[in-house]
């Protein structure tokens, strides 16, 4: 701390700059991969370095470095690089002004993974692949565990001191079964920030997991190509979150609204009242912190409040842009990145009805339950992969379909949202914009008019 | 470093060290303007041990000796944790490499104003070719990298180069109607980046995109450009021809060596040597000689490829394909240079000769793709009617299908290569289907 202190006031001596930033890390990480009972990855790794971002002449410097003898120059060099960038800027730069915060943010974690014994991860490793094994389809498992914690330290030269003893865990499985010929792949990921090695024993144990990923293999395996267009979609918590992320989640991107339809509807309509999407925090939630990586403190924020376009979130830049106070949402990956505006738990909140009232009066529909990778585009057009689904037939869960994916313009489909449901389920994973980030998604079941197209 | 390696003999029967040290420098765009400049720099180190066949891996972002020496005791411990893989065979032994090709130093200290001066030259350029375009996003970079790869069989080979790229993104809003997101890209081993050519394709693509035009439920030729190809493959095929799935018997490939899997118009090989290769490597990331692999010619598989690890448990040795994971410090059976051999005639000329088809520029949804059997679901957008020979407008819609009964469509190559330096690297044509079933919207 006190190299970067100095370093600080160095450069705000000698140099003519609007902001300094450094973000300092020293993570420790531990890595499993083990494919086929074979750890094709078992490996320590030891993540040290700064992150400098320079405002100068109202353009922005960055520079990164994993050597961190000479801060002094690293500054100099981001400065630098935002003079290169000024000479061209037409609007200068300029933060939305936020009150400085001298903070140590402790874990939420009652058992952090350093201190679960390395032993105790490979056998439950072992143990998760042997249990999906058991089932006779399954050819091939591969699991890649991850866990890290250490130190994070954020300095500004307007008085920002918060340190953060940092943790996470991260675990993706991936199995290929096979059988009366066909091959089928299926996913499933769990992490989290608050939950320590408790993810593992206590909230998501291996039968848990086990249970969810033969469930959606043996649903593609039995499954039925579905026939192509639009039909009544019931779509389960995982989809649903999926859709609030690609397709109206980033919209709501300040950085990326500006772009996107999202921009001239703000105040306005855009779903029935009974549809309420926010970002904010949520019990277990990959993408829970208490500041961003700014030092502004994560507001919740509803990005459609009974069917009205309300809020987007923010960085300390667009804050200023557009006149409105940052909410917490600036986000860099490491201390190889500056921070862009990121979602952390993009949600749809729960509604009225069960899950049979949803489906009781379908005479043919489909039910989506998971998703293979999702994308879309910034006019909220929308595809995702479907990992597992099922016909619905008067009124009733019939039989699966395999390797399909549904596609709409989300603002199109929004408007076709008949029902929502009254419970709720949140899956993570990572969110790529030229970094990756820790993400949540989720919400209820939710019934579809029409609006998306199966095929 | 032989120091080191030496010093790694008291913990390890088997040792690997592979530095890697980089200078990225860029610049990005944001709404018509430069929004940031960016230099990164500085090194990793994986050490990969092995001790009574029991695996350790350690990764630092340093190569101080000081700190390598701590990542090689770190990896000793992890082996030690590890259990014995009774496959494991040996690291990779010494082997001849060709002769390598000379890098660009004018990449090695580029400065960022090189870079700003492109990017602010292509945003006035597109805004003085269309008024109602907004250059949403883009990036010009410059990325140098030096490895040196050693292990105590006594391989120790040391590489350097660099590559630039470019890109911008546009959004062209006009008559109520917003484009989706329409990108062009070049990227090459010197700083002659074709800033005029991106912005002439991508301009092009925006005022296709102005006009509107439905897609229908039909069967019609459809050309993919370099961006939906590389995607698509990327997913659905390239995964198939990894060693490690014919022996894990997760690839439909198994036993189809010598068979027609495409049409003749196709071959597909992995060419780190090729003119247009970003990173032309002697050496893959386990210090195994690169070679040029084909996999498909004139529509026949030839063979997979493997890495140092598969390659020995199936017999065959490594082609050179093992590929450095930096993040977990392994190493995956992975591609270099993926090429799809050009044809003789233009894209205009291909064009030309529709009646009525599409012209795919991107897929959305290509990662859902299932390369255990091929199958894909995917949206055409940004994609372009085609009527009479001329593209007419743009359009969405769904191709799902597989993707070997695709490959025997292929009826045409262009011309022109077009490197994508995203996902796998891939130098490609367009190339053109014929009876694809799309699902209009």
């Amino acid at each position: 701390m006190e190299a970067l202190e100095r370093a600080l006031r160095w450069a705000e001596e000698n140099l003519k700059v609007d902001y300094i930033e450094l973000r300092y890390e020293d993570l420790r990480k531990t890595t499993l991969g083990l494919k086929d009972g074979v750890f094709t990855s078992f490996t320590g790794k030891l993540n040290r370095g700064i992150a400098i971002r320079v405002l100068a002449n109202g353009a922005w410097g960055f520079s990164s470095t994993s050597d961190l003898a000479n801060l002094e120059k690293k500054i100099e060099e981001a400065y630098k690089l935002a003079k290169a960038a000024a000479t061209t800027k037409r609007e200068r730069i300029e933060l939305a002004e936020v009150k400085p915060v001298e903070d140590f943010v402790k874990s939420r974690m009652k058992v952090r993974p350093e201190e679960t014994d390395i032993d105790e991860k490979v056998n439950h490793l072992r143990e998760l692949e042997r249990l999906l094994k058991e089932d006779e389809a399954v050819k091939s498992v591969q699991v890649r565990y991850e866990d890290g914690g250490g130190r994070k330290l954020l300095l500004t030269n307007e008085g920002m001191r918060i340190e953060w003893d940092y943790n996470y865990l991260y675990q993706g499985v991936y199995v290929t079964g096979k059988a009366n010929g066909k091959l089928a792949m299926a996913r499933d990921s769990i992490g989290a920030v608050d939950y320590g090695w408790e993810l593992m024993t206590d909230h998501e144990p291996n039968e848990k997991v086990t249970e969810r990923l033969l469930r959606k293999m043996h649903s593609q395996l039995k499954g039925i190509a579905p026939r192509r267009g639009e039909f009544p979609i019931v779509a389960g918590p995982i989809v649903v979150g999926i859709i609030a992320h690609e397709a109206l989640g980033h919209l709501a991107e300040a950085d990326l609204t500006i772009n996107s339809p999202f921009k001239d509807l703000i105040g306005k309509r855009i779903a029935p009242e009974y549809v309420t999407m926010s970002e904010r925090h949520v019990e277990g939630g990959f993408g829970n912190d208490r500041y961003d990586d700014e030092g502004v403190p994560v507001r919740d924020i509803r990005i459609i409040e009974n069917g009205v376009l309300k809020g987007i979130m923010l960085n300390r830049e667009y804050a200023h842009r557009w006149n409105m106070e940052p909410n917490g949402h600036a986000r860099a990956e490491s201390y190889r990145y500056p921070p862009i505006i990121r979602m952390r738990n993009t949600v749809f909140e729960p509604g009225d009805h069960s899950l049979e009232e949803l489906i009781e009066d379908i005479k043919f529909g489909y039910y989506v339950v998971d998703f293979r990778g999702g994308q879309a585009q910034l006019n909220s057009a929308f595809q995702v992969g479907v990992q597992e689904g099922y016909v619905i037939r008067n009124g009733e869960i019939a039989e699966p379909i395999r390797d399909t994916s549904i596609t709409g313009v989300a603002i199109e489909a929004l408007k076709k949202i008949s029902a929502v449901g009254n419970d709720f389920g949140l899956e993570v994973g990572f969110c790529g914009k030229g970094q990756t980030a820790f993400v949540s998604s989720g919400g209820p079941h939710m019934k579809f008019e029409g609006g998306i197209l199966i095929g | 470093m032989e120091n080191l390696i030496r010093f790694g003999g008291k913990f390890f029967d088997e040792l690997e060290i592979a530095v890697y040290r980089s200078r990225d420098v860029s610049a990005s765009v944001e709404l018509n303007e430069i929004s940031m400049a960016s230099s990164r720099s500085g090194a990793v180190t994986v050490i990969r041990g092995i001790k009574d066949k029991r695996l350790g891996l350690a990764v630092i972002d340093s190569d101080e000796p000081e700190r390598i020496r701590e990542a090689i005791e770190q990896a000793a411990k992890m082996a030690k944790l590890n259990s014995p893989d009774e496959n494991w065979v040996s690291l990779p032994e010494p082997e001849e490499y060709r002769r390598k090709v000379k890098p660009n130093y004018e990449l090695k200290d580029v400065s960022p104003d090189a870079l700003v001066e492109k990017l602010v030259r292509g945003i006035k350029l597109a805004r003085e070719k269309d008024e109602n375009l907004i250059v949403a996003g883009g990036e010009g970079g410059v990325g140098w990298e030096e490895s040196r790869i050693l292990n105590s069989h006594g391989i120790d080979i040391s590489q350097e180069g660099g590559a630039a790229f470019f890109f911008l993104e546009f959004v062209g809003r006009k008559k109520g109607i917003v484009t989706p997101g329409i990108f062009d890209f070049d990227a090459r081993r010197n700083l002659n980046l074709d800033v005029e050519g991106v912005v002439e394709r991508a301009v092009q693509k925006v005022r296709w995109a102005y006009n509107v035009e439905k897609s229908r439920n039909e069967e019609v030729p459809v050309i993919l450009g370099p961006w939906a190809i590389a995607g698509l493959l990327s997913y659905a095929l390239f995964p198939a021809f990894s060693g490690e799935r014919l022996i894990k018997g997760t690839t439909p490939l198994a036993d189809r060596t010598g068979e027609r899997i495409a049409s003749e118009v196709l071959t597909i090989y992995d060419d780190p040597f090729h003119p247009l290769a970003i990173e032309p490597i002697i050496a893959d990331g386990e210090g195994v000689p690169t070679r040029k692999n084909v996999l498909i010619e004139k529509g026949i598989f030839k063979s997979f490829v493997w890495d140092n690890y598969w390659g020995r448990i199936h017999g065959t040795g490594s082609t050179g394909n093992g590929k450095r994971d930096t993040g977990s410090g392994g190493v995956n059976i992975g591609f270099h240079s993926m090429v799809i051999e050009k044809g003789n005639r233009t894209l205009e000329d291909v064009v030309g000769e529709i009646k009525r088809g599409y012209l795919v520029d991107g897929f959305q949804g290509a990662h859902s793709s299932n390369p255990d059997n091929g199958n894909f679901a995917v949206t055409a957008n940004p994609a372009f009617l085609i009527e009479d020979g001329e593209v007419k407008g743009a359009s969405v819609f769904l191709i799902a299908g597989n993707i070997y009964d695709i490959l025997k469509e292929a009826s045409e190559v262009t011309r022109e290569q077009t490197v994508m330096p995203f996902m796998t690297t891939m130098i490609t044509p367009h190339v053109k289907f014929e009876n694809v079933r799309i699902a209009g919207k």
